[in-house]
């Protein structure tokens, strides 16, 4: 009896050590890596949409009623991008479903529907396959298509206007970005009004 | 003398991946290009140098009967502090490491380690095991990605290797060519420190 309780004890001293060091640890780089991430961010939201000088959040309540619908679930934040004070687009943050799991990417759309650049984020897609949508040769594709149309992947050939060639071996997940950049220039021109 | 025996120890004798057959898990998801080779196995180093030196510290506290709860805590926590520390004040790093770290809690070489090396021995030699298993495995995942990512995708190290008539084997990057390569690497290894014997 009397050994039951001694080992629970060292199993509880490790764990109540373990848990101080890791709460240090969490306590001291917290808000380091929210910087990290907010200025990793903001970097992001340059490069889809280099016009741009300034962005803003869109406020809370238009946030509330766009995520409110289903058609949008995958919406995770979006900017208003401004230069010179003049609204010139919107960042929208899209997490479509790919092959494994949810990519995390944005997409930059100015207020006349061309999309000005993709970048894909934390993503968990193969290496080697899916994660070749991080390589330029694949998401500068959709630079430059319009809200009018929504794309289209083509598995090879020449892409017509709206259409883009998957990744080879990776439909899933050309089909997975796509559809968040289809759901980002809805976004977009809905929130134009155009 | 023992000290060296115990780094290069693991580099082929005991080769975690090609002589233990342990990670295979990680071995075959991370095998497809060399980068993702590297990076993980330099993580997983630096995972079982720290691992190995924690537990060989306090083994003489640790009761026989709850040992396993009490590696796996320690290799989890030591694993998280250092991911939050990556995150914190080396973004570089993250970016191209970050993805590797978190599946090292789950790598079964620091566990085994732990287990049947550095429970047993004094700290600096479990160090030195640390280092040599940690390149051992990085070795392997460098031999099989590099024949993954040449055939499979035509590049190495990301440098396009053939012109734009080489039409890449694409099951080489796909998991089936990973078990191929895998088996033919530790069957050449087999054949290798067999006519060494004789």
């Amino acid at each position: 009896m009397r050994d039951y309780i001694r080992l629970a004890g060292v199993l509880l001293i490790v764990c109540a050590i373990a848990a101080v060091i890791l709460g240090y640890t969490n306590e001291i780089t917290y808000q380091k890596i929210a910087d990290q991430i907010e200025k990793a961010n903001t970097e992001a939201r340059q490069l889809v949409l280099s016009s741009a000088d300034e962005f803003t959040k869109l406020d809370e309540a238009a946030m509330a009623s766009i995520v409110s619908n289903p058609d949008y679930s995958i919406i995770r934040e979006i900017y208003q991008a401004k230069a010179g004070g003049n609204l010139v687009g919107y960042t929208v943050a899209v997490a479509p479903k790919g092959y494994a799991g949810k990519i995390e990417m944005i997409v930059g759309v100015d207020v006349n529907g061309v999309v000005q650049g993709v970048k894909i984020g934390t993503n968990s897609e193969t290496p080697g396959l899916g994660k070749n949508a991080e390589k330029p040769a694949f998401y500068e594709q959709y630079n430059s298509k319009t809200w009018d149309n929504q794309i289209n992947v083509i598995k090879s050939g020449t892409p017509k206007e709206n259409e883009i060639v998957a990744i080879a071996g990776s439909t899933i997940t050309s089909k997975g970005v796509t559809e968040g950049v289809n759901k980002a220039m809805v976004v977009a021109k809905e929130l134009s009004g155009k | 003398m023992s000290l060296f025996k115990d780094f290069s120890n693991g580099l082929i004798k005991e080769n975690p991946v090609l002589r233990l057959v342990l990670g295979t898990c990680p071995t075959l998801a991370v095998t497809t290009a060399v980068f993702n080779g590297i990076g993980m196995g330099l993580a997983a180093t630096a995972v079982l140098i720290g691992s190995n030196l924690i537990i060989s510290l306090i083994k003489k506290l640790v009761p026989n009967e709850v040992r396993i709860p009490i590696y796996v805590v320690v290799i989890a926590s030591f694993v998280t502090v250092v991911q939050m520390l990556i995150k914190a004040y080396a973004p570089d790093l993250d970016k191209s490491l970050g993805i590797f770290i978190p599946l090292i809690v789950v790598n079964c070489i620091i566990l085994a380690r732990a287990e049947s090396f550095a429970a047993k021995n004094p700290p600096m030699n479990s160090i030195m095991d640390g280092i040599g298993m940690g390149l051992g495995f990085t070795l392997a995942l460098v031999i099989i990605s590099a024949f993954r990512e040449v055939l499979g995708a035509g590049t190495f190290f990301g440098m396009q290797l053939f012109g734009a008539g080489f039409k890449p084997a694409l099951i080489m990057i796909l998991p089936p060519g990973g078990f191929l390569i895998f088996g033919l690497t530790i069957a050449a290894v087999n054949k290798l420190t067999a006519r060494k014997k004789a």
